[in-house]
């Protein structure tokens, strides 16, 4: 028989090729390989949890479901990213969700749906002191991340988190080169505002 | 930055080109002499860097699972079929040549037959009539055939003088009709489902 290949050491493209030909274990690597970046976009795109896990999961299952139309000349990165944005706008402009909430999801009726939707900061600290500090590193800047314009949010998420570049980002998001980068200084400008108390 | 270095103050492309690393040497001479930009980068370095390190979150543990109960995956093995069978019909150019020229008169043979369609018209109406007249004649003709020989048979005169009169006839429905009741009833009855405990089963 013949070994199992090693898709962790494969290209996206590789997988998705071998996906193209059904092979379900090259989608549960792409899932592998996805899942926390899409889910930490949407999930500081939409500040909420089970939101955020459901626009999650419609991502991967429209992206894998039409794994024949996607042509390779093009990232896969850049292809489900877009699908997730897209899925993150449309939601908040149907809601119409730009208000923070930092302390849970608004929909949110219980104390345990409070909990579980809050955004969750600081989670991969080591020592105490560290944790108090990221806490509040971490906590502020995701609550002003949060206070930016959803357009801004992606454009600044996607470079600064994701490390995309604007060339990239411009076509994730279907934008001019120039609009994305006018849209991350906007938005570089209006976190070191929000920040600038932390440097004093 | 454009003009006297130490006028102008950094661009937002001169920032981006700060925090990548690749900045020009007068934009670091510019940044020596003037604190504004030096605060600026500082600010940006920074804020860049705690960007950087902002966590990466992880949705629920069966959210693959999830995502793979959705996912319509095709079927491998009629895929390599699919795929063997298009390298037999066009893995060489004789194949291809032997394929497009099958297409070439397919088509071609189609285009004609449309083309000699429409160019006559009256001769495919009169040829249809000629048709639907010849299949008329042999459908009555069968029909003549059969009434003959029923005629022919030695029982038909019994049978014919069975209902002869509207009395005969209704006397012959009525029993016609009894037999077909009783013959249901029997059947009914033949077909019931027994009931669970049959009398004396254990003996």
């Amino acid at each position: 028989m013949a070994a199992k290949p090693d898709l962790a050491a494969k290209s996206d493209r590789d997988i998705v090729a071998l996906a193209r030909a059904g092979e379900e274990p090259a989608y549960r690597e792409l899932i592998r390989r996805y899942e926390r970046p899409i889910f930490s976009l949407l999930y500081r795109m939409v500040r909420d949890r089970e939101l955020a896990e459901d626009l999650a999961q419609e991502t991967f299952v429209k992206a894998l479901n039409a794994i024949e139309s996607y042509r390779p000349e093009f990232k896969f990165s850049s292809w489900i990213f877009k699908i997730a944005n897209n899925a993150a706008i449309d939601h908040l402009r149907r809601r119409e969700l730009d208000t923070l909430s930092l302390e849970g999801s608004p929909h949110a009726e219980t104390p345990d749906a409070i909990e579980a939707t809050a955004l969750q900061i600081g989670a991969r600290q080591e020592s105490p002191l560290d944790a108090v500090e990221a806490r509040e590193l971490g906590g502020q800047i995701e609550v002003a991340i949060a206070r930016l314009r959803p357009e801004y949010r992606s454009c600044i998420l996607l470079r600064h988190v994701e490390g995309r570049a604007y060339e990239e980002i411009a076509e994730i998001l279907g934008l001019p080169l120039g609009t994305v980068k006018t849209y991350i200084h906007r938005a570089r400008n209006e976190l070191r505002q929000a920040l600038a108390h932390l440097r004093e | 930055m454009t003009g006297d270095s130490t006028q102008l103050h950094l661009t937002s492309d001169d920032v981006d080109a700060w925090l990548a690393g690749v900045a020009a040497p007068e934009l670091q001479r510019h940044v020596d002499q003037c604190s504004a930009c030096l605060e600026l980068v500082q600010a940006e370095q920074a804020l860049a860097a705690q960007l950087g390190t902002l966590p990466l979150y992880t949705p629920k543990v069966d959210f693959a699972n999830r995502v793979m109960a959705s996912v319509y995956i095709p079927d491998p093995f009629a895929i390599r079929s699919l795929q063997a069978a298009r390298r037999r019909l066009l893995g060489s150019r004789k194949a291809i040549a032997i394929a497009a020229t099958l297409a070439l008169v397919l088509l071609g043979s189609m285009s004609a037959s449309a083309a000699w369609t429409l160019a006559n018209r009256d001769t495919l109406i009169a040829a249809g009539n000629w048709l639907a007249g010849q299949a008329a004649g042999w459908a009555w003709l069968g029909l003549r055939s059969a009434a003959l020989n029923l005629i022919e048979q030695p029982w038909f005169a019994g049978f014919r003088s069975l209902v002869e009169t509207p009395g005969r006839l209704a006397i012959a429905s009525a029993a016609l009709s009894l037999m077909y009741v009783s013959g249901i009833l029997a059947l009914r009855r033949l077909l019931a489902v027994p009931p669970r405990r049959v009398a004396h089963a254990n003996r």
